[in-house]
């Protein structure tokens, strides 16, 4: 499958890939965005199996991504992966359509149980 | 005046989670005394803000060497290769921004978290700002400081969230 990272860190957007590695995840096409912005522009163009994406990124931050998408009709899978985790946070993302939200840091056991939630073992 | 912020065994659970999650167990973050004589050591901070029901900024401050560390291993590096600049920067920031979103957790909602600011040397804290918390920990030898600073509120409005936070618990990140 496709993974698209979205994260304006390029340190985060390692580690995420090592852990999703860690996890059992390392066979997996990834595409890497360092914003909002350019998270949906891939969206469209690589088509994506799964989106990983930060909440605050410049130019476009991650609920808006997720917004956009699904209101244009783009149902990809969408996980947020962020450092703030709060049960505030969470709503959030869910009422937006996000599958899971994990927060920084993070293990790989919460990303493994993040992507079996939805069927990516 | 009342100001609000984490105390400092939230503080501290915080930036040791996040200490042990991406730079390892092999040398545990320790407390230390403040130490006037390494601040001219201290080439690396980095601070985020939260504006909204709280509005605060966490700033970390660390050498240059613990500075690279980090880098190396949240890069996942060996030891001694070349990094640039902007990789330090990226990885410095990373830390403040994952310490800054989980004290936000801890602080009353709804609000924003900044983007993380970094500079190799100092920042100044704007004067409507006092410190609240006041992290000093050794790593590997080498001192770090975190800190939390938060906006000074009329006494009014310090008392209405005085009240609201005797009912917060924090929460799990």
């Amino acid at each position: 499958m496709k993974i698209l990272v979205a994260d304006d860190s390029r340190v985060m957007r390692q580690i995420v890939i090592r852990t999703l590695r860690q996890a059992g995840h390392g066979g997996h096409e990834i595409v890497e965005a360092q914003d909002g912005k350019e998270a949906l522009e891939l969206v469209r163009s690589e088509s994506p199996d799964l989106v990983l994406s930060d909440w605050n990124m410049p130019e476009m931050n991650g609920i808006d991504v997720l917004t956009n998408l699904r209101a244009s009709g783009c149902q990809v899978a969408f996980g947020f992966v962020t450092s703030e985790g709060s049960e505030e946070m969470r709503a959030r993302a869910s009422q937006a359509g996000a599958a899971f939200l994990i927060a920084k840091p993070f293990t790989p056991e919460a990303f493994g149980a993040a992507l079996a939630g939805i069927g990516v073992e | 005046m009342m100001l609000q912020g984490p105390g400092l065994t939230d503080l501290h659970a915080v930036v040791d989670e996040v200490w042990s999650s991406f730079l390892g167990h092999e040398e545990p973050l320790l407390p230390a005394l403040p130490d006037p004589a390494s601040a001219g050591g201290i080439t690396w901070s980095a601070a985020t803000s939260v504006t909204g029901a709280w509005n605060g900024v966490v700033t970390v401050e660390i050498p240059d060497a613990v500075a690279h560390t980090a880098t190396e291993r949240m890069l996942g590096l060996v030891a001694g290769q070349a990094l640039t600049t902007e990789d330090v920067a990226d990885a410095v920031g990373e830390l403040v921004n994952m310490i800054g979103g989980n004290v936000k957790s801890l602080m009353p909602g709804p609000s924003v978290l900044s983007l993380p600011l970094v500079a190799r040397g100092t920042i100044a804290s704007p004067s409507d700002l006092a410190e609240v918390s006041c992290l000093d920990l050794t790593w590997a030898g080498a001192p770090l400081r975190i800190t939390v600073l938060a906006r000074r509120d009329a006494p009014t409005q310090a008392a209405d969230r005085s009240a609201r936070n005797s009912a917060d618990t924090r929460e799990s990140a």
